[in-house]
Formats: structure tokens, C-alpha cells, sequence
């Protein structure tokens, strides 16, 4: 299949050739503009409908493989390809790319560079970091997407308890920082797998190295935690989660969509990825560490968000708590949870996403975020409000909803690994219940509200997020193994290396 | 090495006794007979009035930067001279280069005004 | 002896004379800038033949003066940074009127001594060469007459630059009156410890640290940064901080490489220091100028780790960073020149809304600021890769962590200028958008860095080439 079509190219290559487009476009054609977006990105959303539907379980492995030499003294490889841990993640990012346009359909100011800087570099920084085998590409890509994201924000943002600014700028030093450490700790990575002359970036290559021994534990150990640092801040682990709450307040609905529905997931991703299939000894040394910030992340995080008002703020939170089950399934360090903790990050993707986007649905047309203030809205807005709905139970994890499976597979994963963590963690889906349930209850139910009687309820393109994402969300819930066999095959793989770690006598993290 | 050191530091001497000959044979065969005019700080010219330490006209400096560049013209025209059927053709183009750059240099100066005394 | 070796230091002198010349038999008053655009010619022409002297490796004046690829690829840095800078100066030349001539003459002659520079072999062709190149600059430094900032910085530069120079030229006696040679070959072959040799070595240290505005040698470069009309500004931050890495490395690698001191790890420091301070110091900075200053110091800092990696790897690195830190530079200093000239104000106020009046130099801006911050795709990125790689490679853990901490914390202040650019409305003022040629210069940059950055291979190759150049 190889030698075929570029299919993954085609996919990050559509969101750029859709914003050359929008850049040759006469700055009044605003609606074009979007057309043009919706149709690129819908380009893109097939494309990864097709792969995702067209892998072959039974091969497993990578797929749609594409590969050229790009900076070969370096063993720099434009290599492409995906497997079961990344193709969900292209799909959730075609998904959210897809609803976010529509979902910006009702931006007035620079709708030109607005959708350049969301489609180019975003949209595709962000597909680029899953679709590639590459270690050096996935860096680039990844760093590529902080900047728009800041003037995505400075721009377009919303200040209400911070500044746009001000978020903005914490979210891309947190960011920025967290991925200085993790550069040099793949630098050490690279330099350490093969001698002068035989080195790599092929994430493929560094795993071999690992296999062949060429990685010593004392010094997968310091590595791992170069990496945690920086996959830890990304995906809003405790300490480094306070970005994510700020960042997505002040950040435009398509950005906190995109933000919150993969950006995060790149953490989740690398860690697993790299921390445990080229890393394995670390990942077994920091394990506990992780498991217990992870439970520090359910709890802490859900505790915030019971406190919120702010609607961004509470499912900012929620968000952060959520990352900590994805946490909790990845230092389990066996095939269940991992696969878990992969098809939860596509589950929490879906469903924070479709909170994002009819949150700022609500505040676009009520002008406020604060649940004290709305109340109701189910009377003016039953469409959105079956939305809200469907985010909100997804989020508790309501059986035959996109969450359920993904959760209760981790939580099986972790318990043979670390029962009281577990337990602690399963508490916190009491507490997630107790602010989503709140949520939904201020803001959607009690006495009809004549103020907002005049609000019309979602419709025309506002209404195409709210189709997609919640199709799939049910679609996902009753069809579970449409996601679950996929994330199994992605880490069927890694069985053998975690089989091979189980054996090895140290455990640390200072648990 | 260090004979090398030697001979530079036997120069050194010579060059600093040298001056102080002359200072001595005239000091020696001169006749003083002192006046006042002479005893003078300035023999020629006039008494300074108020402070020595004024400004000058920055023309004295552009004269003087005028005045390096036949300075240097002299000091590599004369071994150059001296050495010139030596050395051939090559030495004699290259000599009408650097007489060349510093004509520009003069022609330069001239132009923008700096042997004008306003 | 072949002449045709000084090719490009010959036919820059009589391009320097022939602009003077020219200038003064063009009628006063008239406008000068044939003579910028000829200047870029000349300067294109000796750029495209310095190719052919790329594999020759030839040395003149027994041994004094190498042109070897090392210094051919160096000039042909300088060259680049010339001509970029003369693109979009030509307008704020012509603001100097008039001594437009002399401004691009007296450039000819710096950018003469940085060849001189670039190539050469023993300690005193290098100083004559340093010294060509700094004393111009002290007189371009001062050039907008009548501008306090200017003067101050003249004379500040003069000041500091003269005793920089003489504790340099110490270091430079004392290891001449230790081995007997000013040749670096023969310098190496005959070092050994003693404690002559030493504070030769690290008074030579200290005074390129000054040139290159290392920390803690770099307390000029704000000021004059400040004071100095902008393309000089431009031409210190790049070419002078080019031919210095160029001589402080060729220096280090064939004269001390193998002397029995540590001096990597006095290099560590002096690059730790500069990283560490020129960031933070940048980040209270309202005035660009100023803003890049420090942030040149922490660029100094880079650059400086690939001297303590002290391989081929190291000066690989410092060769493709110097490269893009031209393209980036030049980028940056064409906006901060625009603006410069149409509002009379460096501040970042100034910048308000830039993006809005000229997408491209807002973009160009941008671009070049955070290739500096070394954020991929841009050139900056794979720079700092390869300098970084390089000290991992020897061990050098905490620098190279350092130095990307350090460069994800310069994001901050890189951008708080694009911040002020893509946010603020004008100001109500006439706003920026240059003339015709420096929005050239501005796309020229704004491409090379983004080129760089996705496809480093041709540029990287050719960085691999030129980086043998010592350890054959």
C-alpha cells in the first residue's frame, strides 16, 4: 500500500491548500472564505473516515506508510503512517477540525486570517503530530502549533476573569517550557540509540533500540522524567495543569475545541508512544508517580470545577480531571488500560468539544458564562440542550455513551496494578457527576426565562457540530468496539514490551 | 631565543642614549649670555592672554589628517625607491595602486572642503 | 603567489574606492541611491564568485592569510548580511545626505576587514583585520549626526572597543612572547602549560567576548545597539558577531585545541552567563532595539555552545546558525528600519497594528523573531538542534537544557513585539510599510528562514563540508 496514494499526506495537506486558498481570496469574500474552510476540512474528515474504516486489523501495525528521506544526515525521515494508537486521534482531529469551522461560522472580525490561522497551521500542526512515524516531524509539528494558538487567542479571545492576554501568554510559556525539556530529553534519546552515522528520529528505530538493549535503565530513567515533564504539561497533569483552565476561558470556542479535544491528547500520545515503547524501564520507574498525579488530577480538578461558576472554567476543569483517568490507565503498564486510556482521550475529545462548541454557542448569544446567571435555556433551545446533555453524560460516563467503555476498561487495567489509586479514582466519577449534573441543571432546566425568549436555538451551520460530534458520541457508545478493537490493535504491539518490563525487579518514583 | 632578546635590548640602549649626545655636546660648547626676551616663554610670536586650554578649529585637525597621507606616502615611497630595480614591475604597479588610493584620499578631501579655511 | 586567491578582498577595496570616486564626482544634492543599488551589485557579483573558491584551500603569505572553505563560507555570510542590509537601508541612507557616499564606503571597508578577518591565519593579520572592521564602525556607529543617542554611542563604542582591543592584543603578546609565532599551526605545535600561556589565552577569550557580546563583556551592546543608526545596528549584530565567531573559532580549534587547559569549560560559563542574562534582561525591554540587543547576547550565548562542544559537530552548528541568524536578523532589523523611518520611534508602541498597515513585514517580523526564539518550522529551530546536539553529544547535559529553557523563555518577549503588532490599532500616525526595496529585503529573509527551517538539507550539507575544514 505504500507505494499508493498518499492518502495521510492528502490529509494534512488539505487544511493548508484549503488556507493558500483562503489567502488568494479578496479579503471581502467572508462567506467564500468559510466555504472554502468547511470544504477543505470535510476533505480531510473523509479521508480519515476511509482510513479509518479501511485498516486492516488483521495485519495490524502501520498503515498507509509513506516515506522520504528529508534531512538524512540527521536520519530525518518524512515518514507517515498510522496505526491503532494514532488513527483514532487523526479521526478526533479531522472530527473537531471539521466541527470547528462550522462552529466559528458566526466570526465577525478577520474572518480571512482567522481561518488561515486556524486551518493552516492549527489544524494541520495538529493532524501532522499524529500522522507522523518521525520523531524529529512530530516536534515540529507539535511546536508549530503553539504560535497560532497564542495569536488565535490574543486575537480572537475573550477576557472575563483573565485577560486574553495574559492567557495566552501562560498557556504558550507553560507549553513552550514543557517542551524544552522534552527536546532535550529526545536529543538524549537520539543521541544515546545508535552510534554517529547510524542515528535515527524513526520512532520505529528508537523502539529497536531499546529492544536491542542500547538503552540503560539509568538512563531511561532521567529521560522518562525529561519526557513527563514535557508530555505531563501538555496533557494538564498536576502541577503543570494551570494553563489549561486560563487558556481555554480566554480562548476563542474553535481553539478551546480544538485545544481541549486533541491538543491535550498529544501528551497522552507521547507518553505513550515514546514513553513506554521506547522507554519502557522508565515508564515502569515513574508508574506510581504517574498513577498518583493522575489521581491528584481526578480529584483536585473535580474538586475546582464543583467550585466554578464560569461555565469555560468548569469544563476546563473537568477536562484536567478527566486527563488524570488517562493518567491512571497509561501507568497501568498493561494492554487494558492502555488501550483504555488511548480510547478515552478519543471519547474525551468528541465530548469536550461539543461542550466547547454549545458553551460558546450559549455565550454568544446570552453574552454571559455564568451559570448563576443563565437558567432554562432548555425552553428557547431544546437542540442545544440535547447537546449539552449528551457532552454531560458522555462525561459522567452514562453506559451506551462514547465514555462508558473506555473508562470502565481502564479502571480494570489499573486495579490489578494499583487498587487504592483506583478506588480513589473511580470517587472521582462521583464528583464529575456532581458539577456536570449542576451544570446541566443551571443552565438548562428551572423556570423558563423570559429574558432569553428571544434567543433562537442552534441552527444552519451552528447545528453541524452538534450533529457530528453527537452522532458520534452515541454511535461510539452502543457500537463500542468500533473504538475499543481499534485501540487494542494499537497497543496489541506493546505487549511484549510490557510483558518484558513486568519482569524487571526496580520500582521507584518514591512510591 | 634569548640573543635575539639581546640585540633588540642593545638597540633600545642605543636609541636612548643617542638623543641625550647632541643635548650635551651643545650644552658643552655653547656660550649663554641670557636677556630677558630670551628667557621668554616665547621667543617669537605674542604672550598668551586668558586660558591655553581652548578649542581649536577642527580645520588644524583635517590639515593634520591631510598631512598623514603624504606622511605615509613618504615613509613606503622612499624603501620602495630604494630597493625599486630590485623588485621590477610587479613592486611598480603596485606602488601606482596605493599612490592611487591615496590620490582618491586627496581628492577626497579637497572635494568635501577640508583645505578650505572658512 | 597567487593573487587571484584576494580576489574578493581586492575587487570589495576598489568597489569601496569606486563608490567614494563616484560619489564625489556625482553633482551634490542629488539623490544618492544608484550608489546603494550599484553597491549591491558589486556585492552580488563577488558573492556568486566566491563559489568558485570553495575546495581550493590555499594558503598565501607563507601561511598567513588561508583561503580555505571555512572562510570562503563566512564570507560569503558577510556578503549575505551586506546585501540584505543595504536593501533596506537605502532609504535611511538617504536620510545621511551628505555622506551617503561615505555611508556605503566606509560599509565596503568594514565588510573588507571581515573578509581579511575570515581568513586569517596568525595573530596579526587577524588583528589588522579586527581592527579595519572596528575602527569603521566606530565612525558608522556615530553617523546620524546631530543625534545624541548616536554620538554617545560612538564614543562609548570607541571607548570600550579600544580597551577590549588592547586587553586582547595583550593575550595576543603574551602567547607570541611564550611560543615565538603570531602563526596559529605553529602556535599550536608549540603551547604548552604555563601560566603565560594561560592569561594569553583568556585575555584573548575576553576580548572576542567583547566583540561577540558575550556576557559579561557585552554591557556595550545595548547602548549602542540603541544609538546606532539602524543597519549598523544590523551589521553589529550580524557581521561583526559573524567574523568574530568566524576568528574566535578558527583560533580555539587550530592554535588552542590541544592546550592543557579546560577552556571549554570557561567557554560553558561565558555561554551560560549570556543565555541567562541577555534572556531575562530582554524580557523588561520596551524599546526593540534595545530588546534585540539583549537578546543578540543571548543568540552570543548559542552560538558559544558550539565552541565549548569544540568538534566538527560544534562548528557545524555555529556555521548553520550563524547562516540563519543573518536571515533572521536582517528580517527583523528591515521592520525595525521601516518603522524607524516613518514614525521616528523604536519603542514597541510603535509597532501597534503593524500587521493591519503591512502584512508582510508584521509577518516577516514575526517569522524572524521566533526563528531567533527557535521555533520550528523556522531555521532557528534546526540551528539550535545542531549547536544543542553537538554539546549532548560531549556531555554537556545542563547546557543544552539550559539553552532551550532559556529559548522557550525568549518567546516571551519575542512575543510581546507580536503581540503589539498583530493586536494594537495605529496609533492615528502614518504607518509603516517601507519602500520597495526593503520590503524585498524583509521577503528575502522571511523566505530563506522559513526555507531553512523545512528543508535545512542543502545548507546543512554544505555546513558539514565547511565544518571539516579543521579536523582533516
Amino acid at each position: 500500500m505504500s507505494a499508493g496514494f498518499p492518502i495521510l499526506t492528502t490529509i494534512l495537506v488539505a487544511p493548508v491548500l484549503g488556507a493558500l486558498a483562503i489567502v488568494l481570496l479578496p479579503r471581502e469574500a467572508r462567506q467564500t472564505v468559510k466555504y472554502v474552510a468547511a470544504f477543505a476540512m470535510g476533505t480531510a474528515l473523509m479521508l480519515a473516515l476511509y482510513c479509518y474504516f479501511a485498516y486492516d486489523f488483521v495485519r495490524g501495525g502501520m498503515q498507509f506508510t509513506e516515506s522520504v528521506p528529508w534531512v538524512p544526515e540527521l536520519g530525518v525521515t518524512y515518514a507517515m503512517g498510522v496505526d491503532g494508537l494514532s488513527l483514532p486521534m487523526v479521526l478526533l482531529t479531522a472530527l473537531i477540525g471539521f466541527s470547528a469551522v462550522f462552529s466559528s461560522w458566526g466570526t465577525e472580525e478577520r474572518v480571512k486570517e482567522f481561518f488561515v490561522l486556524l486551518l493552516l497551521l492549527l489544524i494541520a500542526g495538529v493532524v501532522g503530530t499524529f500522522l507522523t512515524r518521525d520523531l524529529f516531524i512530530f516536534l515540529l509539528f507539535y511546536e508549530l502549533v503553539v504560535i497560532p494558538i497564542y495569536i488565535l487567542v490574543i486575537l480572537w479571545g475573550s477576557s472575563k476573569r483573565v485577560t486574553k492576554e495574559y492567557a495566552g501568554m501562560k498557556l504558550t510559556i507553560y507549553l513552550l517550557v514543557g517542551s524544552a525539556f522534552l527536546l532535550v530529553g529526545v536529543l538524549a534519546l537520539y543521541i544515546q540509540a545508535y552510534p554517529p552515522g547510524e542515528r535515527t528520529f524513526l520512532m520505529e528505530g528508537l523502539a529497536a533500540a531499546a529492544a536491542l538493549g542500547h538503552l540503560p535503565e539509568s538512563f531511561q530513567v532521567p529521560v522518562f522524567f525529561l519526557l513527563l515533564l514535557g508530555f505531563g504539561s501538555l496533557i494538564s497533569m498536576w502541577p503543570f495543569h494551570s494553563w489549561s483552565p486560563d487558556g481555554y476561558a480566554g480562548a476563542p470556542t474553535a481553539v478551546s475545541m480544538i485545544h481541549a479535544g486533541v491538543l491535550k491528547k498529544i501528551g497522552g500520545y507521547g507518553l505513550i508512544r515514546l514513553g513506554i515503547a521506547v522507554l519502557p524501564l522508565g515508564a515502569k520507574y515513574w508508574a506510581p508517580a504517574i498513577a498518583a498525579l493522575g489521581v491528584v488530577n481526578v480529584l483536585y480538578a473535580a474538586f475546582i470545577a464543583i467550585s466554578q461558576r464560569d461555565l469555560k472554567y468548569v469544563v476546563g476543569y473537568s477536562s484536567v480531571s478527566h486527563m488524570g483517568f488517562v493518567l491512571i490507565g497509561i501507568a497501568a503498564l498493561n494492554v487494558v488500560g492502555i488501550s483504555g486510556a488511548v480510547a478515552n482521550m478519543f471519547a474525551h475529545g468528541v465530548m469536550s468539544a461539543l461542550f466547547f462548541a454549545l458553551i460558546g454557542y450559549l455565550y454568544g448569544q446570552t453574552h454571559t458564562r455564568n451559570m448563576d446567571e443563565l437558567g432554562g435555556l432548555a425552553h428557547q433551545m431544546p437542540y442545544a440542550a440535547t447537546g449539552l446533555m449528551l457532552a454531560g453524560m458522555a462525561s459522567l460516563g452514562l453506559p451506551g455513551l462514547i465514555s462508558f467503555v473506555p473508562e470502565f476498561t481502564i479502571f480494570v487495567g489499573a486495579f490489578a496494578r494499583f487498587p487504592v489509586l483506583s478506588v480513589l479514582a473511580v470517587a472521582g466519577i462521583v464528583l464529575t457527576a456532581l458539577y456536570t449534573l449542576r451544570l446541566l441543571a443551571n443552565v438548562l432546566f428551572g423556570p423558563r426565562q423570559v429574558r432569553f425568549d428571544h434567543l433562537p436555538d442552534t441552527g444552519g451551520p451552528a447545528l453541524v457540530p452538534l450533529v457530528v460530534l453527537g452522532a458520534v458520541l452515541v454511535v461510539f457508545g452502543v457500537f463500542p468496539a468500533l473504538l475499543m478493537k481499534m485501540a487494542g490493535s494499537g497497543v496489541a504491539p506493546l505487549a511484549a514490551i510490557l510483558d518484558g518490563i513486568a519482569l524487571a525487579a526496580r520500582m521507584g518514583g518514591g512510591l | 631565543m634569548l640573543q635575539d632578546y639581546g640585540a633588540i635590548a642593545l638597540l633600545m640602549a642605543v636609541a636612548l642614549i643617542f638623543p641625550f649626545i647632541p643635548l650635551f655636546v651643545s650644552a658643552y660648547i655653547q656660550t649663554k649670555k641670557p636677556t630677558t626676551e630670551k628667557l621668554s616663554t616665547y621667543e617669537c610670536g605674542v604672550d598668551t592672554i586668558g586660558k591655553t586650554w581652548v578649542q581649536f578649529k577642527t580645520s588644524y585637525f583635517l590639515y593634520a589628517l591631510v598631512f598623514v597621507v603624504f606622511d605615509i606616502e613618504t615613509v613606503f615611497l622612499y624603501p620602495w625607491a630604494v630597493k625599486f630595480q630590485v623588485m621590477g614591475t610587479f613592486a611598480f604597479v603596485e606602488m601606482l595602486i596605493f599612490v592611487a588610493i591615496l590620490v582618491l584620499g586627496l581628492c577626497y578631501a579637497w572635494r568635501k572642503g577640508a583645505l578650505e579655511w572658512q | 603567489m597567487d593573487l587571484s586567491l584576494l580576489t574578493t578582498e581586492i575587487v570589495t577595496v576598489a568597489l569601496a574606492c569606486f563608490v567614494v570616486a563616484l560619489d564625489l564626482l556625482m553633482p551634490a544634492g542629488e539623490p544618492r541611491r544608484a550608489l546603494g543599488y550599484l553597491t549591491l551589485l558589486g556585492l552580488a557579483g563577488i558573492f556568486v564568485h566566491a563559489f568558485t573558491q570553495y575546495g581550493l584551500n590555499a594558503s598565501l603569505y607563507g601561511g598567513m592569510f588561508r583561503v580555505d572553505d571555512y572562510a570562503v563560507f563566512f564570507k560569503q555570510v558577510f556578503l549575505a548580511a551586506y546585501m540584505l542590509t543595504i536593501l533596506f537601508s537605502v532609504r535611511t541612507a538617504d536620510g545621511f545626505a551628505p555622506y551617503t557616499g561615505e555611508f556605503y564606503g566606509l560599509m565596503l571597508f568594514s565588510l573588507a576587514g571581515m573578509m581579511v578577518m575570515a581568513s586569517a591565519n596568525d595573530l596579526v593579520t587577524l588583528f589588522v583585520g579586527m581592527e579595519l572592521m572596528t575602527i569603521t564602525f566606530f565612525v558608522l556607529v556615530g553617523f546620524n549626526l546631530g543625534d545624541g543617542k548616536s554620538s554617545e554611542a560612538g564614543v562609548k563604542y570607541l571607548i570600550l572597543g579600544a580597551a577590549s582591543t588592547a586587553v586582547l592584543l595583550y593575550g595576543m603578546s603574551l602567547i607570541y612572547g611564550y611560543t615565538g609565532t603570531v602563526v596559529l599551526p605553529e602556535i599550536a605545535a608549540r603551547l604548552s602549560a604555563s601560566p603565560a600561556a594561560l592569561v594569553g589565552i583568556v585575555f584573548f577569550l575576553a576580548g572576542f567576548a567583547f566583540k561577540i557580546a558575550a556576557v559579561p563583556f557585552g554591557m556595550w551592546v545595548p547602548d549602542v545597539y540603541e544609538g546606532a543608526p539602524v543597519p549598523i545596528t544590523a551589521l553589529l549584530a550580524m557581521a561583526s558577531k559573524a567574523a568574530s565567531f568566524a576568528v574566535l573559532t578558527r583560533v580555539f580549534l587550530t592554535a588552542f585545541a590541544d592546550a592543557p587547559y579546560n577552556w571549554p569549560l570557561i567557554i560553558a560559563w561565558l555561554a551560560a552567563a549570556s543565555m541567562i542574562a541577555g534572556n531575562l534582561a530582554a524580557i523588561l525591554q520596551t524599546n526593540v532595539k534595545r530588546l534585540l540587543a539583549y537578546s543578540s547576547i543571548a543568540q552570543a550565548g548559542y552560538l558559544l555552545t558550539g565552541l565549548v562542544a569544540a568538534g566538527p559537530d560544534g562548528v557545524k552548528g555555529i556555521i548553520f546558525y550563524t547562516a540563519l541568524y543573518v536571515f533572521a536578523s536582517a528580517g527583523a532589523f528591515a521592520v525595525v528600519a521601516a518603522v524607524r523611518d516613518e514614525t521616528g520611534s523604536d519603542d514597541i508602541a510603535a509597532y501597534r497594528g503593524l500587521a493591519r498597515s503591512s502584512p508582510l513585514l508584521a509577518a516577516a517580523m514575526t517569522v524572524a523573531l521566533l526563528s531567533m526564539a527557535g521555533i520550528p518550522p523556522l531555521a532557528g529551530f534546526v540551528g539550535k538542534l545542531y549547536l544543542f546536539l553537538a554539546v549532548l553529544e560531549k556531555g554537556w547535559f545542563w547546557l543544552a537544557l539550559l539553552g532551550f529553557v532559556m529559548s522557550m523563555v525568549s518567546v516571551y518577549y519575542y512575543l510581546l513585539v507580536v503581540k503589539a503588532m498583530y493586536l494594537g490599532e495605529p496609533a492615528g500616525a502614518p504607518t509603516a510599510d517601507g519602500c520597495a526595496a526593503l520590503r524585498w529585503a524583509a521577503l528575502a529573509s522571511l523566505a530563506l528562514t522559513v526555507l531553512c527551517g523545512v528543508y535545512p538539507t542543502p545548507l546543512a550539507a554544505l555546513a558539514s563540508r565547511v565544518a571539516q575544514n579543521f579536523f582533516q
